[in-house]
């Protein structure tokens, strides 16, 4: 049988101590990939509260929106965007600073970044806190809270990825080559990622 | 630290369980004592501290068994242990209980113990049958008879059709692109560990206060957002299965992408691998639906908020629109696999290349595609907007296009071919093109309105399901179960036995499911313990038939059992099958591969001479004519 002689050839070859190299089929980095597929994923999460969002407010809902008496802080959340907008712009700082050889501009960038997504953080709690209305508060209540909150927990997992690189940074690690400062840029996706949504999450549910 | 707590093990997941519940119930009881609120709240919707235990104590046991080992001592910047590569592989029986980054090993997990859900799964369904042998309640009460059906088809659809495709591909894909191994081989150990946290869920909820869950796989709100504690467990199994299936998702498309051999391009690719490429496609893009939505109606019980609390505003029809945004691309999660399986396996065991093949690859494409538009053919006596029928009466329809295709394409295969049939493989696949016409012909005719409006929510939709699920999902399984089973445990299988399960199986399998196209016609409905006394002749047709069908499955794992001990030894390449995976040893070595083979042709080139699929380095006695000159520049057919 001509497999078999093909398998006994095989096994006769060299020892090697661990895998072969898999070929590279493809030009892009794996992690990287991954990440913006693991994107995807979250943002059809988004979708699945952005859905409920759309049935609640204009399917079964007739009467004002947001319901009497509530209102909505629309100048401090609209502060609170352009402070987390600003952060994108930051970590691209970062990014570009650690391409270039210039872990200081890196540095400082990542701990500007990490304190505007602390900011943001703080001012949105504060905001539940005087917003005067809870999740239980009607279906206006639990969508405000599930969109909103399910934001921030990715902005807390944001700031937890942050908080890593900007120890990397001081400890020395990253240098210019791509492959090096992988561990800064793909948390830096994800953070342009929670940016990008909580835009659409502000415009969604503050301004329309 | 005991030493128990520091090696990953079932000793630390145990610690790891028991600490993790503990963390979670006392959390949440101190939470409550800050707030001032009564320290344990045993509302049936409610029992928060009991919900976050549930959600911690699964972590922990990950914590203990050595998921996230590589991944802390990373983050908290110990040095990285570099790869030995000593977890590659199983030794013996006790390694496949261990976490282990290697996709066979992880690939015969999944198998195992989705199988064993599978059993779990099928004792429900007795249980179901034997209620329904005659009229009247005999056996159990109306609500643990909606259990019973609950669990058990939560069991089949997120702890055994799904993963247990993912396992298979787990074990065959990385071998037919000529790949070491998956791209993220931590990552797919995690998946696996994340099945058994789901399956112990599930189990564990008929212990609760107040019984299973009983709303149905479907779980529909309000339902759901007021049944006793059980449906929390339900909630939680499936973000459990769907984490997993989100995390093979993304490890199957990377890998797809990133790791196939040199010349394998896309049109080279074995049919399984598309199948799979279309899947991962469709769960990472659906089942976040199925994830938020879960998440809803846990909040609403847990938190009492009002998504789904119409008096309070909230919108009830909601939860069936984003749940069949899911769950519709979800039947094909649970389809597309298996087509892939059928491919190869016809074509193997026909001897003839499959007809069609990039028309196969486009219409899974056409399938994902098309599958994201039609999911509100599950709702059409639902009451929502009443002008959204035809258009997704027309979707429904159209998507039968592609799904046709594929047929016609394994009849052109099959023409002429030197069909054998004495293999099972061959024969679950030939079953599975009959039973599934059936259930694709019902399911068509559920996609027309006014024919759905009649037979709604009685046994007709049943018939349907289980000709699509069991005639389709679970043939193609045991298809490929059975295609595969020599390249796995390196031993053959009793044909003989495998035809009696077959022809078993299909026989129980008819005899339970067409008759219940008949009652469902005439109106039995289905979810209830009762029915009129004019059903009784046919209900207990079906059990008697549907006992058939349990039988069989205990005649398939004796065969596996035995063969998998005492069977005789496999060749390489018993199938004499093109694919990469049939090049390596029976079963293949610790690495797959000492150098990765070259890709020189198409995957089911047979009766063309000379033509080859794939060469494995440092085999220059091959001669490598290519019938069609390669689509792909490097690849020369000199070596
Ligand atoms: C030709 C392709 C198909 C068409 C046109 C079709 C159509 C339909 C329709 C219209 C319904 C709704 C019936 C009702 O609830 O009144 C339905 C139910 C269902 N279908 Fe299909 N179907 C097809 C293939 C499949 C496949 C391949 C699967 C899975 C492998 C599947 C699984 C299901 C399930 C599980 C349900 C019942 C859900 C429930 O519990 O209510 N179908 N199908
Ligand atoms: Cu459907």
């Amino acid at each position: 049988m001509e497999s078999a002689s093909v398998t006994l050839g095989h096994a006769t070859g060299d020892h090697h101590h661990g895998p072969p190299e898999a070929n590279k089929s493809s030009k892009v980095d794996q992690t990287t990939l991954g990440l913006l597929i693991f994107l995807v994923t979250e943002a059809m999460l988004f979708g699945a509260f952005f859905a409920s969002y759309f049935f609640l407010r204009v399917v079964v809902n007739d009467g004002p929106w947001p319901p009497e008496p509530y209102e909505l802080p629309v100048i401090v959340a609209g502060v609170n965007t352009a402070i987390l907008v600003s952060s994108s712009f930051s970590i691209h700082w970062a990014l570009e600073g650690i391409r270039r050889g210039n872990r200081k501009a890196a540095t400082l960038a990542m701990a500007v970044t990490w304190l505007l997504g602390a900011t943001f953080l703080f001012i949105q709690l504060n905001e539940y806190i005087h917003v005067g209305f809870s999740a239980r508060d009607g279906a206006f209540g639990s969508i405000f809270y599930g969109l909103t909150g399910l934001h921030g927990a990715h902005v807390i997992v944001g700031l937890i990825l942050l908080t890593i690189v900007n120890v990397r940074l001081w400890r020395g690690h990253f240098g210019p080559k791509a492959e090096d400062h992988r561990g800064l840029e793909l948390p830096g996706i994800y953070w342009h990622f929670v940016d990008v949504m909580w835009v659409i999450v502000f415009v969604t549910v503050y301004i329309l | 630290m005991p030493v128990a707590l520091k090696q990953a093990g079932w000793w630390r997941a145990l610690y790891g369980l028991v600490i993790g519940a503990a963390f979670g119930y006392g959390l949440v009881v101190a939470l409550r004592a800050a707030s001032g609120l009564p320290l344990i709240q045993t509302e049936q919707t409610g029992y928060p501290q009991l919900v976050v235990a549930l959600i911690t104590g699964p972590l922990g046991f990950l914590w203990g068994i050595g998921c996230f080992d590589y991944w802390l001592r990373w983050i908290a910047g110990g040095p990285t242990v570099p790869d030995d590569h000593a977890d590659h592989g199983a030794k013996n029986w006790k390694d496949y209980f261990k976490v282990n980054t290697d996709h066979k090993v992880i690939g015969i997990q999944y198998m195992v113990l989705t199988f064993f859900f599978f059993l779990v799964g099928g004792l429900a369904a007795m249980g179901v049958r034997a209620e329904l042998a005659q009229p009247g309640t005999q056996i159990v009460d109306p609500n643990t008879y909606n259990g019973l059906f609950s669990t058990h088809a939560a069991f089949m659809i997120f702890v055994f059709i799904i993963p247990m495709f993912a396992g298979i591909a787990n074990y065959v894909l990385p071998l037919m692109i000529g790949a070491p191994d998956m791209a993220f081989p931590r990552l797919n150990a995690l998946s696996f560990w994340l099945l058994p946290c789901a399956g112990a869920l599930l189990m564990a909820s008929y212990f609760a206060p107040g019984g299973t869950f009983d709303a149905g796989w479907t779980g529909y709100a309000p339902l759901s957002t007021g049944a006793p504690i059980g449906q929390s467990f339900f909630n939680l199994a499936v973000q459990f299965a769907g984490a997993s299936s989100i995390a093979t998702a993304i490890n199957f498309l990377v890998t797809i992408v990133t790791m196939r051999a040199p010349g394998m391009n896309f049109w080279r690719m074995p049919l399984l691998v598309w199948a799979n490429l279309s899947t991962s496609l469709l769960v990472v893009a659906a089942t976040p639906f199925i994830a938020g939505v879960q998440f809803m109606v846990l909040f609403d019980r847990v938190l009492n908020t009002n998504f789904f609390e119409a008096a309070m505003g909230g919108d009830v029809i909601s939860y069936q629109h984003i749940f069949w945004f899911y769950s519709h691309p979800a039947v094909y999660i649970m389809m597309l696999p298996g087509f892939g399986i059928i491919s190869e396996v016809i074509s193997t065991h026909a001897r003839k290349p499959v007809f069609g093949y990039r028309l196969m690859a486009l219409a899974l494409i056409g399938i994902v595609v098309l599958s994201y538009s039609v999911w509100a053919h599950h709702m059409f006596v639902s009451g929502m907007s009443s002008w959204l029928r035809v258009p997704m009466m027309i979707t429904t329809l159209l998507i039968a296009v592609p799904t046709g295709i594929k047929i016609f394409s394994w009849l052109g295969t099959l023409f002429k071919g030197k069909i054998h049939l004495q293999s099972t493989a061959m024969l679950f696949s030939l079953g599975f093109i009959f039973t599934f016409v059936i259930g694709g012909i019902s399911g068509v005719m559920l996609g027309m309105v006014p024919l759905d409006i009649h037979v709604s929510d009685t046994y007709f939709v049943v018939a349907h399901i289980h000709f699509v699920l069991f005639g389709g999902s679970v043939f193609t399984i045991f298809a490929g179960l059975y295609h595969w089973f020599p390249k796995i445990t390196g031993r053959m299988y009793d044909e003989r036995l495998g035809r009696v399960h077959f022809w078993m199986t299909l026989a129980g399998m008819l005899g339970t499911f067409i008759p219940m196209h008949w009652i469902g016609l005439e109106g039995m409905p289905r979810r209830v313990a009762d029915y009129s006394a004019e059903f009784a002749a046919w209900n207990l047709e079906i059990t008697i038939a549907s006992a058939i069908l349990g039988l069989a499955q205990l005649v398939f794992v004796y065969n596996v059992v035995v063969s998998w001990k005492y069977g005789p030894k496999a060749s390489a390449n018993p199938w004499r099958a093109n694919t990469i995976e049939w090049l390596v040893s029976s079963p293949p070595p610790v690495f797959n591969f000492d150098e990765i083979p070259r890709v020189v042709g198409g995957p089911y080139e047979f009766g063309v001479p000379g033509a080859r699929h794939a060469i494995l380095a440092g085999d220059d006695k091959a001669t490598v004519e290519q019938p069609k000159p390669a689509t792909v520049g490097s690849v020369g057919s000199s070596t």
